[in-house]
């Protein structure tokens, strides 16, 4: 295959699961910039197998359980690599931009504030509850799903599931959000 | 399930994200079909300083005007050095000083035959995204000698269509 062959098979095989990469990618690190580079670095290792890939019957399933695993395995370099005083927790016209629904100003205002607590709940979780609580709860993951992404096993993902929430509705009645 | 389960379920399914930005998915393509690919360097200067341990390189990195840089030199005078132990572990510490807060910018750090960076085995070139807050960020580098070659550290920093690159001079001893 030549060369602008290969980058247009590329690009015909994965523009369709894009979306679905770089949701999954901001889940699973919570920042703009490290999603984009998780998604960046699945992207430069995908077309290095561009000829499995091609076998691969659902390649969505495929890119996004190797997203994961880089994501196990980068996160530690993430950390170290991270510039030490970058701060993302303030970014709310990116995260909390686009709330559907209610028209009425004073409604928005306090669905913006709550969701801001539940993103403060959130980060108060552990990563493997966090992960689990996002993909289920907020994304539609079924349990199967998380399990064949993460190769946890199902009873271990409804344990965290149910732990998360529990920890989550703990932290939001303490913090007056429910009342 | 009581009410706070409810709440909280609604909530959880209206938490947001943001949508990729605009021209993200081409720039990934792209990039990652021009893997190992090196970039054209433009020289912009720096300045470093560094010991065996730790080192710091500051570059004034600016959305307009040059920031008072105390040690700027040119592009072609000698780079900086730093001297690291083989087969050590070694921090290399890189300052970037920007004028403003900076997302999405790149940066780039390509390393001598010889030499790598913690937790990336075998690889010469790495880049990443990241944001910059005003004023000096600092992102210290793990940097081990395999050989006693040596030889110079490049790293750049791109945001938008701007860039700076610095060089340091990787010494073993």
């Amino acid at each position: 295959m030549s060369i602008p062959d290969e980058n247009a098979v590329f690009e015909r095989l994965l523009r369709p699961h894009l979306d679905r990469l770089y949701r999954l990618a901001w889940r699973l690190t919570g920042s703009k910039a490290e999603a984009e580079d998780l998604f960046q670095e699945l992207l430069i290792k995908a077309f290095g197998k561009l000829d499995q890939l091609l076998r691969i019957e659902e390649p969505g399933s495929w890119l996004c359980r190797v997203m994961y695993n880089l994501f196990i395995d980068e996160r530690r370099r993430f950390t170290r690599r991270r510039m030490t005083v970058v701060d993302e927790s303030h970014l709310p016209e990116d995260g909390f931009a686009g709330v559907a629904g209610n028209s009425d100003p004073a409604h928005d205002n306090e669905r913006l504030q709550q969701l801001e607590r539940l993103g403060r709940a959130l980060a108060q979780l552990s990563e493997e509850h966090r992960i689990v609580v996002l993909l289920h709860d907020t994304e539609g993951y079924k349990i199967t799903e998380i399990q064949e992404l993460t190769g946890v096993p199902e009873g271990t993902i409804k344990s965290r599931l149910h732990r998360a929430r529990a920890r989550l509705k703990e932290i939001l009645i303490a913090d007056g959000t429910f009342s | 399930m009581d009410r706070f389960d409810n709440e909280l379920q609604d909530l959880l399914r209206d938490y947001p994200m943001p949508d990729a930005r605009a021209g993200f998915y081409d720039e990934a393509l792209l990039r990652a079909a021009q893997e190992g690919a090196r970039r054209t360097r433009n020289r912009w200067l720096v300045t470093g300083f560094g010991s065996a341990i730790a080192a710091g390189i500051a570059i004034w990195f600016l959305s307009g005007v040059l920031m008072t840089a105390p040690t700027l030199t040119a592009p072609d005078a000698d780079i900086p050095g730093v001297t690291i132990a083989l087969e050590q572990t070694n921090t290399v510490n890189l300052v970037f000083a920007s004028a403003s807060r900076l997302d999405s910018a790149t940066l780039t750090v390509v390393l001598p035959e010889g030499i790598e960076l913690a937790g990336f085995p075998g690889q010469r070139e790495i880049s990443w995204e990241t944001s910059l807050n005003e004023g000096k960020n600092l992102l210290p580098l793990k940097l081990i000698a395999l050989t006693p070659a040596g030889g110079e550290l490049y790293a750049r920093l791109v945001h938008n269509n701007r860039d700076r690159e610095f060089r340091l001079r990787v010494d073993v001893s």
